[in-house]
């Protein structure tokens, strides 16, 4: 190798070495709600309303809108082998519309689709939507759904448009209820309850400084999210002392779920400015935040979907940060599945993670 | 040259020309209803909106669908799930509906329809959810209807209840009811073809489109695909007027005011794999009936069920029989969107293609493509 060459290639290493450096020492916090509302312009909504009465008991089934009023381009990733979707199409990057108004997360199998209905409703009313001409709207609300039914309730107990239409006028920033709610209220998780769970990263050092990051999801896996001893797989990500204290040596048996009847569907939201094309590939790198915290992932019974919602409120080009956009997302993402099965309550029949581990939640 | 070699060679030249060599008639009500399997059922609002549901059975269980998607402002249910690597293998019924995003509502009740039949795909407990994919089109607020009113569930409902084998209305009904078509009345066609080797393929399309069907001198694109003289003697157009063609309003915000939607259907048992193919191929009808299409106003659908009555293994080689049916559905497409168009009834806003062209429908007898 000639003298040339070879400072050449270190030259590349120490370039490869840099970026390496940049990126793991990129400071990352959680934002200060911890939930994908601390992403500007976004607004959650669950259905059904939270019970002014601590006895009731949590809801069956439910829906979780994620709302942001100006319009997010929009992106997906839908790799699960079981999906009921709605407006899919319309959110690959040769097609129209770019931006959306709502992404509805719903229980309900493919009937729970009719919640869009409600959220459609709701928005219209609001004047918000694509605008079609004559001060007309046609509100662009992708939606994607899992399977719970007849689990704690007779099989047609399931959302319809009154829950998208009940979600979506809760919809607010400020703090997201986590746990047995919206979408996640029916979930369950590889034979523990699943359940509803956000998070959120803020990005403070470099290039990327100020890009915030909130994921948000409703967990209804066939895979788990722990291993025999109760430690999560993506137990590592912790960001600033979010989880309990991770390390059990107990050993519990858990109980098979149902491989064929499941689904984890979330939305990252994200206030960088991308494109659709960039949104669709955030979406896919987020889509292994899911991989990373739930084994396995995008099984057959799986009609795991992921959305983004990019709000475009820092107006940076963001063409270079897509890399690290799409890794905080996954990252984000996975997190976010640890507080859903955090925060979740056993339901009638299967167990929480708290109350399985009960030395892990004792924080 | 082997003599084995010419005899491969003289076998493909056969294939080839056998293929458009072979017998093709409209099945007995020139509709997608000749396909077995197959019913229609439309409901159609005032002012005009509607919806279309076609069925697909095959003893009581769905059958094996594909999509294509390829205009550029969909609206869509279930199309993931129709992907051929996803689990669930069957649809029961497609949803054709007016209404822009709104109408995707129709869907709902196309389920609820179908979960009181028992209807769908079982996952437990004699617990069924019906496998509807569904497309609509941009048709609200036209000739001064009001922008809210549109297809909802009841829609779907009522269209799947009316859902029946047989003849097929077309025209300004179901989810053709307020549609148009790059300058005239669209509407709601159906066509079919049997082939001599007993496969059938039906069509049903909803046509709303940006683009024309017809030259500019006034005639039919897809005019020479006609069989058996189903189109009642179109005369052919020679240096008429051209047609005053009304391009898409400049609207404030966008366009998003089109869409063509359709399914394809055959009596052989498809896969989901050879079903996509089968609708991929299928959508080349919607290019040659109609110019321009796919355009990023149209969100043009395409959805294609195959019946199971045929197993594909008796068709011989399956890559082939998978061509002569996909060939087969583009023609039958584009006759229908003909169809779709012949059958529309002028509107106080839009006037129908024999009503701009008397001369072209001059001969033609009423009602005779059917």
């Amino acid at each position: 190798m000639s003298r040339d060459r070879r400072s050449s290639t270190c030259a590349c290493a120490a370039a490869v070495f840099t970026l390496f450096i940049a990126s793991a020492s990129s400071a990352q916090t959680p934002g200060p709600l911890n939930a994908i509302t601390d992403v500007p312009g976004i607004e959650v909504g669950h259905f059904p309303l939270p019970s002014s009465d601590p006895t009731s008991p949590p809801p069956v089934t439910g829906t979780t809108v994620v709302v942001s009023r100006a319009g997010a381009v929009g992106g997906v990733s839908q790799r699960g082998g079981a999906p009921g979707t709605r407006e899919t199409d319309l959110l690959r990057p040769e097609n129209l519309v770019e931006k959306v108004n709502a992404v509805v997360l719903s229980g309900g199998s493919a009937y729970g689709l009719a919640a869009a209905d409600g959220v459609m409703r709701c928005l219209e009313a609001q004047g918000i939507g694509f605008p079609v001409g004559g001060g007309h709207v046609v509100p662009i609300v992708p939606s994607a759904i899992l399977f719970d039914p007849g689990r704690c309730a007779a099989f047609s107990v399931r959302p319809d448009a009154s829950f998208g239409m009940g979600a979506c006028e809760a919809a607010k920033g400020g703090p997201v209820q986590q746990g047995n709610v919206g979408a996640g209220a029916g979930a369950r998780s590889g034979g523990s309850k699943g359940g509803l769970g956000t998070a959120s990263t803020v990005l403070t050092t470099g290039a990327s400084n100020g890009i915030i990051v909130g994921a948000i999801v409703a967990v209804n896996s066939s895979g788990r999210t722990f291993d025999a001893q109760g430690n999560f797989f993506a137990g590592f990500l912790e960001l600033g002392n979010e989880f309990p204290l991770i390390g059990s040596s107990a050993t519990e048996v858990v109980p098979p779920s149902s491989l064929l009847q499941n689904t984890t569907i979330a939305v990252v939201a994200t206030n960088a400015r991308l494109t659709k094309a960039q949104a669709t590939k955030v979406a896919q790198m987020a889509d292994d935040g899911l991989a990373r915290a739930i084994k396995p992932s995008h099984g057959v019974g799986d009609g795991d979907t992921i959305f983004v919602m990019a709000t475009g409120t820092d107006t940076r080009d963001a063409t270079n940060l897509v890399n690290t956009i799409g890794s905080t997302a996954a990252d984000t993402l996975s997190r976010a599945v640890v507080h859903a099965i955090l925060a979740a309550v056993g339901d009638c029949r299967v167990k929480s993670y708290c109350e399985q581990f009960p030395q892990n939640c004792a924080k | 040259m082997k003599a084995s070699d010419v005899c491969a060679v003289a076998f493909v030249a056969l294939s080839v020309v056998a293929s458009p060599g072979w017998a093709q008639v409209p099945g007995p009500n020139n509709a997608i209803t000749d396909v077995p399997g197959i019913r229609v059922g439309h409901f159609t609002g005032n002012p005009l909106t509607g919806t279309t549901v076609v069925l697909a059975e095959r003893g009581g269980q769905g059958v094996a669908g594909g999509v294509s998607q390829r205009g550029g402002a969909p609206g869509t249910r279930e199309t993931d799930l129709l992907k051929p690597e996803n689990m669930v293998q069957i649809v029961n019924a497609i949803t054709l509906s007016g209404g822009s995003a709104y109408g995707l509502a129709a869907a709902s009740g196309v389920m609820q329809c179908l979960e009181g039949q028992g209807v769908g795909f079982p996952v437990g407990g004699g617990n069924v959810v019906p496998i509807v994919p569904t497309a609509i089109l941009f048709d609200p607020g036209r000739c001064g209807a009001p922008f809210t009113y549109r297809p909802n569930a009841s829609f779907g409902l009522a269209a799947c209840s009316a859902a029946r084998s047989g003849p097929v209305q077309e025209g300004n009904v179901g989810a053709g009811a307020g549609a148009v078509s790059g300058g005239v009345k669209g509407g709601l066609g159906t066509a079919s073809v049997v082939l001599d080797n007993g496969v059938i393929v039906g069509a049903i399309v909803a046509v709303n489109s940006v683009g024309s069907t017809f030259d500019g001198d006034g005639n039919l694109y897809a005019a020479s695909l006609e069989l058996a003289g189903e189109f009642g003697n179109l005369i052919p157009i020679q240096g008429g007027p051209p047609p005053k063609m009304s391009k898409p309003a400049a609207v404030p915000g966008g366009l998003l005011r089109n869409t063509t939607i359709a399914v394809v259907a055959t009596n052989v048992e498809l896969t989901k794999t050879q079903a996509t193919k089968i609708a991929q191929m299928a959508d080349d009808g919607l290019a040659r009936a109609i110019k321009p299409t796919h355009t990023p106003f149209d969100g043009d659908t395409v959805f294609a069920v195959g019946t199971g009555r045929i197993s594909m293994a008796s068709l011989g080689d399956p890559a082939f029989a998978e061509y002569v049916i996909g060939s087969a559905a583009a023609d039958v497409l584009s006759r229908a969107v003909v169809h779709a168009i012949l059958s529309a009834d002028s509107t106080p806003c839009e006037k129908s293609y024999c009503d701009l062209f008397p001369n072209a429908c001059r001969n033609r007898k009423k009602g005779a493509q059917k």
